[in-house]
């Protein structure tokens, strides 16, 4: 077996480091898995040293995080070819959105990424507001990157509790981390609760701005809030960073080229972790991150699952220093650009067609919307980044043994409501 | 702000040059079915389009001067400081093929096998081109424009 190195390597340490061009700079990387596993590898004409065997893993495996189910070709333990099968939440998400109207699309979208409903509706309203070229004054600006960024605190906390749960009981008892980070995040779905009225679906974003405004007092609470969890992140990092079976499982183990994460489309942790520096909030900033000068994108250039785990923990830490800072100057005024819409049918943009781009926990959210100038979209794309995680699946598991598949797929944090649509 | 940023100059400008792809509009330029493989890979190659965003399909009955057809749009990314998307589009008549871009960008592969499940269109060369969102026995593709949303379909409905 070619490839079965890369399973269960102690220590990552590259070797090799090559340069790859991002933008015209010149970016150091180590060159870790290349050449790539095909994934389009004829298994009939494989002629496997011991006997080979085909197994299904999902789609009601509870750590492939929603319906995901991988057909995996195994030699002994070692995986030398999977295939995924999507579809199983498929909803027709957008066949639905080219039948109703702009204002009723942010309630649909809010269940596509489940884990963080905030940057889905931002996502979807911002393409509008691009079609029909209307900006969200100040204020909403502004609190729409605070959500946003507690979003991504509580979405990451959702990642690292799901995470460890992978690993059994080799953390603490299992559910130790996730019950803690359970504790967390309920503290930042109360402050949504408290701002919008829903704890998980929010519908808050609406077409030129914001549906609800800051309660009083709201802010003092979520500055309390955020200053607890910053002081537990060292916690966390107690808990994982210092556990040796977390560093056993994690290090080494899914070394992602970065010119394969690059064509393959993947973004956000995934793609930092692989030493790509780029970040839509810093590279192309959208709502309120233009203000922001010292933004700090963390990247690592190993590519491994525990790569993955320092950028999201160092992307945590930086998210509640920014959602803290913004805190302190919310401007005041109107928090939508539009009046409120009594029909449903009266918005109707120009005819055009936009693409926008968002930066996700995830990764690039993207929103594809063609108008004809009538009350509903002819055609309304989602990009989804959780899909192009999946997509590295085939080259990702190849060469690792089944226990660590659980692991890479965790370390991808891919949420099925957004890859299936 | 700009809503929708006018296409990249430079691309532009070797579009024209080597293309001859004239106008280039923000949502991106028509290219022709049979220069979309080698226009794909200078825009790759040489402008470091390496990154790729998405693939869709748009589905258009006929009308009077033009007849039934489906357009794909490419969307690129350049990574980086001053990120930006740049798009290029193709017409598909309907009942033909269009050359798959799979194998230039290791990301068309899902995505195309998608614009093919829901929109039926067919990518040529494409290494594995199936259903990837619904199931191998579904009839029809739900994202053109003649299936309509309650199409029964047994034995879900």
């Amino acid at each position: 077996m070619s490839s079965a190195s890369n399973s269960h390597a102690s220590a990552p340490a590259p070797e090799r480091v090559a340069t790859v061009d991002v933008g015209g700079m010149q970016v150091p990387v180590a060159l870790t898995s290349a050449p790539w596993p095909d994934p389009f590898l004829d298994v009939e004409t494989y002629e496997p040293d011991a006997d080979a065997m085909a197994i299904n893993m999902g789609p009601q495996h509870p750590s492939t995080h929603g319906v995901l189910r991988l057909k995996l070709w195994l030699d002994g333990e070692i995986c030398f070819k999977s295939v995924p099968y999507l579809g199983y939440l498929h909803r027709g998400v957008e066949k639905l959105l080219e039948k109703r109207s702009y204002v009723q699309a942010t309630p649909i979208v809010d269940k596509n990424d489940y884990v963080s409903p905030m940057t889905s509706e931002l996502a979807i309203n911002m393409a509008f507001e691009a079609l029909m070229e209307v900006e969200a004054p100040p204020r909403a600006q502004v609190m729409r990157t605070i959500l946003a960024e507690m979003q991504r605190v509580a979405s990451h906390h959702l990642w690292l509790g799901t995470y460890c749960l992978d690993m059994g009981g080799a953390l603490g008892g299992g559910a130790a981390v996730f019950l803690y980070n359970f504790r967390e995040r309920e503290l930042l779905l109360d402050l949504f609760e408290e701002l919008t009225g829903a704890r998980f679906h929010y519908n808050t974003h609406c077409v030129g701005g914001m549906r609800h405004d800051i309660p009083a007092g709201w802010a003092t609470k979520a500055r309390k809030v955020l200053a607890f969890i910053d002081q537990r992140m060292d916690e966390y990092e107690d808990m994982t960073r210092d556990n040796h079976i977390f560093r056993a499982r994690t290090e080494g183990i899914a070394l992602l080229d970065p010119a394969l994460a690059m064509e393959a489309g993947v973004s956000g942790a995934v793609l930092r972790a692989s030493g790509v520096d780029h970040d839509l909030r810093r590279d192309a900033p959208y709502a309120a991150y233009g203000l922001l000068d010292d933004l700090h994108i963390p990247t690592s250039a190993v590519g491994d699952c525990y790569a993955r785990y320092t950028v999201r923990m160092a992307e945590m830490r930086e998210a509640i220093r920014v959602s803290r800072l913004l805190l302190d100057g919310i401007p005041e005024g109107p928090i939508c650009a539009l009046k409120p819409v009594r029909n449903v049918n009266s918005v109707k943009p120009p005819p055009g067609e936009v693409y926008v781009g968002i930066e996700t926990p995830r990764g690039e959210l993207g929103t594809h919307v063609l108008s004809d100038g009538t009350a509903r979209p002819v055609r309304c794309k989602l990009r989804s980044p959780s899909l192009h995680s999946c997509a590295l699946l085939p080259y990702l598991c190849v060469g690792a043994t089944v226990s660590d598949i659980v692991i890479i797929l965790g370390s991808l944090d891919p949420i099925l409501g957004e890859v299936d649509r | 702000m700009a809503f929708n940023p006018p296409f990249p100059p430079l691309a532009a400008a070797l579009l024209a040059e080597r293309f001859g792809l004239q106008d280039c509009p923000p949502e991106g330029p028509f290219v022709p079915r049979e220069q979309l493989v080698e226009l794909a890979r200078t825009l790759k190659e040489e402008l470091h389009y390496s990154y790729f965003v998405h693939c869709t399909a748009i589905h258009h009955p006929g009308t009077d001067e033009l007849p039934e057809h489906c357009v794909v749009v490419y969307a690129l990314r350049k990574l980086g400081q001053g990120s930006h998307v740049l798009r290029f589009r193709v017409r598909v008549p309907q009942g033909e093929t269009t050359p798959s871009l799979a194998r230039v960008w290791v990301g068309a592969d899902w995505e195309e096998r998608e614009q093919f499940d829901l929109l039926g269109v067919r990518f040529q060369g494409h290494p594995d081109l199936r259903r990837i969102m619904l199931p191998e026995d579904w009839q029809g593709h739900p994202l053109r424009k003649e299936y309509a949303i309650d199409t029964p379909h047994f034995p879900w409905r």
